[in-house]
């Protein structure tokens, strides 16, 4: 199967604190990955260095058959689009001025691009926030301009970092909706949270990450075998060993 | 400015007696006196209401605590005093209490000063904070309203002053109904509790009701505050329109443009233009008319040199500083980063280029005896770029996240360090760069030409040291701000 990532001995600290240690990963073209850990995991952080923001210090990334490096690095760019945690948004401009600035430098045809613009934020109950300042949106309104940003960019990898926190649960069945056409054309997602239940119903593939490391990968086929006896939160709990910590609230 | 401004009047107000001041200044009879004082008086009280800063308070942040179970009536005592005790407020009471008290001819009239200032103090609090929308949206005109009283009189006075004797021989006689006028409205009550003669008995009874009202008022401002930390206010999210930017993208293209809107939305740096605008206006054809070589060798090129400075300063003191985290959007755009950092530095330095540009034409056709054309064009570009190069710095090594609070007590783009070694450079690279050398001015010119030409090709041929700096010093603090 065509790889859309591939993650070979990657290497990330900040100053001398290791985040990423000799991680391997490899994502499938075309479907929508899950990737999964307790909170200091590093999951963000492999987020930052799959867009360009976060250099690393040793391994090899390869994006869609390219190598994530300074001469492919603008090619890479323009295949990837994300929504980080929390989303990154020009504060002082409008919803609508947003999104064209940002599809303007992504070259996005310009035919048509505000109908979809308006249709998604429709969809989205957003629509009405066109015209007002970003920085007066509330949190779950910000989460969903930058996913609908993201998915105007028509890219071939996306990124969502926690793209369903602060989000209302209708708007989050439809940006699973939307998620789900995405991989039918072809699009490869890969989704960090830690809504459990959500990443089990949406992601073909999913991964543990713990301590830097990938700890577990459960593909289709092995999570049908795992998830015969276990939810995917017991074996989540499995892999990052969590301890059992009980006795120390007993004085509650 | 403002300290320059009470400067000033400090001048004015301790040197009225002297008699060097009647030979230079005929024209400033004591009613002329009075009036400037007046004017001077109303309108540092007008200017009190925006410096008396509200959201100090931070209501919305503070009433988090009463979740936690604190009590009300606590916090709401000690938001009190904290909003009271502000060093931005302080130093605006006392500047007041400085201002009265050297006037003071008798003792009685000590005690009574004290009280007005701090009863017009929280006057001036209650209203804020019953009016603060009204004020907040105001406020602009209401800056604008004092330069524009304050600075406007003493332009007045600088461009009559020569021909003043027949100009104030038809103003002399109104004079007096504007001071009476003046007198009654608040900066004029504040003044006349220490210039007219009221007796011990009357200052005893003005400066207990005076407490009594202050009392009043501040428990008033602690069941107000209550109020506020129990009922949050409605942001109401309004639809507007982008006029600058659009302007601004045509103009200097998406990236710069881009930059320079956000430079013009902040509040501060639209009452940095507008100060920029009005000091030259004010202090240029004062300093003019004054027959002290000094004052036309030196400290009208450095005034004039520091505007292109200061609105470097605004653009590029700290660049990354407005955006902050937005800014790894930046990064994220398959756009080469160098190319992006270029073009907002060139962007940048565009508007004060074309404001030295304009300075150094008016300095060869208005003032020429400053220099000759090369001397002033070779200092001029030594003093800018010497500055360039503090701020180029500043940006990458003393990176803070701009802030929106105006007149909070620290500079809310430009990091503490770098405003102090603004003032600090301003007036002494000033003196290095256009103190007269008459026989060894030549050594200077080639000492600055070489550092200009070296500086020039370093940075032509070091441009992507922009982006070195960018990834290793700033990258990593953007992530890592929430």
């Amino acid at each position: 199967m065509e790889r859309a990532v591939e993650i070979n001995k990657l290497v990330k600290s900040y100053e001398d604190e290791p985040v990423l240690k000799d991680l391997n990963l490899d994502i499938p073209k075309g479907t929508i990955f899950g990737l999964i850990g307790p909170n200091g995991a590093g999951k963000s952080t492999l987020i930052g260095v799959l867009t360009g923001l976060l250099s690393f210090e040793d391994g090899d990334i390869m994006i869609h058959g390219m190598e994530l490096k300074d001469s492919n690095e603008l090619e890479i760019k323009r295949l990837t689009a994300s929504v980080l945690q929390p989303p990154l948004l020009f504060e002082q401009f409008s919803s609508i001025e947003f999104i064209e600035y940002i599809c303007d430098i992504y070259e996005v045809k310009k035919d048509g691009l505000i109908e979809k613009a308006y249709s998604l934020m429709d969809y989205f109950d957003i629509k009405d926030f066109a015209k007002i300042k970003v920085n007066k949106l509330s949190s779950g309104s910000r989460k969903k301009l930058a996913f609908v940003t993201a998915v105007l960019l028509e890219p071939k990898l996306l990124l969502l970092d926690e793209p369903f926190e602060s989000v209302d649960v209708i708007s989050i069945e439809r940006m699973k909706n939307v998620i789900r056409r995405l991989k039918n054309k072809g699009v490869t997602i890969i989704i960090t949270s830690h809504i459990l239940e959500v990443v089990e119903n949406l992601c073909d593939d999913i991964a543990i990450l713990h301590e830097g490391k990938i700890k577990a990968y459960l593909d289709s086929i092995s999570r049908k075998e795992l998830q015969k006896d276990s939810s995917l939160h017991e074996i989540f709990e499995k892999y990052v060993e969590v301890e059992k910590k009980d006795q120390i609230v007993d004085w509650l | 400015m403002l300290v320059n401004l009470i400067g000033t009047a400090i001048i004015v107000v301790l040197m009225d007696s002297d008699p060097w001041m009647e030979v230079q200044l005929p024209w400033l009879t004591p009613d002329i006196y009075s009036f400037i004082l007046l004017v001077f008086g109303n309108a540092f009280w007008v200017m009190h209401f925006s410096f008396t800063n509200m959201r100090l308070l931070n209501i919305e942040e503070n009433r988090k605590l009463l979740g936690f179970g604190f009590p009300l009536n606590r916090l709401a005592k000690y938001l009190t005093l904290i909003g009271f005790c502000h060093p931005v407020n302080i130093i605006y009471n006392f500047t007041w209490l400085v201002f009265l008290l050297i006037q003071v001819d008798y003792a009685f009239q000590i005690p009574v000063a004290i009280a007005a200032v701090a009863l017009n103090y929280v006057i001036i609090y209650s209203i804020k904070h019953r009016f603060i929308r009204v004020v907040e949206k105001r406020f602009i005109a209401v800056v604008i309203g004092f330069f524009v009283l304050v600075f406007g009189l003493f332009q007045m006075i600088s461009l009559f002053a020569s021909n003043s004797s027949q100009i104030f021989a038809e103003f002399v006689p109104q004079v007096e109904t504007v001071n009476a006028f003046l007198s009654w409205l608040p900066g004029g009550l504040l003044i006349q509790s220490v210039t007219v003669y009221y007796g011990w008995l009357n200052a005893t009874i003005i400066f207990f009701f005076s407490v009594v009202l202050i009392t009043l008022t501040v428990i008033d401002h602690f069941n107000k505050t209550k109020e506020g930390l129990l009922n949050p206010g409605l942001k109401k999210a309004e639809e507007e329109s982008s006029l600058l930017w659009r302007v601004l993208r045509k103009i200097m293209g998406r990236n710069a443009g881009k930059y320079y809107f956000y430079v013009m939305k902040h509040p501060y740096n639209r009452l940095q233009v507008l100060t920029l605008t009005i000091i030259p206006i004010v202090y240029v054809p004062l300093l003019l008319n004054v027959d002290f070589e000094i004052a036309q060798t030196i400290l009208i090129p450095t005034i004039l040199a520091g505007i292109p400075v200061a609105l470097l300063a605004m653009g590029m003191a700290n660049m990354y500083g407005y955006e902050n985290r937005e800014f790894l959007l930046h990064i994220q755009f398959p756009i080469n980063l160098e190319k992006q950092l270029k073009e907002r530095f060139l962007g940048v330095i565009v508007l004060p280029l074309l404001v030295f540009y304009l300075i150094t034409v008016f300095e060869l056709l208005v003032i020429p005896e400053i220099g000759s054309p090369l001397q002033i064009f070779v200092a001029n570009t030594f003093f800018f770029l010497m500055f360039m190069l503090l701020f180029v710095w500043s940006s990458y090594f003393q990176y803070q996240k701009a802030t929106f609070s105006s007149f909070s007590y620290k500079h809310p783009i430009i990091p503490q360090k770098v405003t102090f070694a603004i003032s600090f450079l301003i007036f002494s690279m000033g003196y290095l760069v256009f103190v007269p050398l008459n026989g060894l001015e030549w050594y200077r010119l080639t000492i600055m030409g070489t550092v200009i030409v070296i500086m020039g090709i370093y940075l032509w041929r070091h441009m992507d040291v922009l982006v070195t700096l960018f990834k290793n010093r700033v990258l990593i603090r953007l992530w890592n701000e929430l």
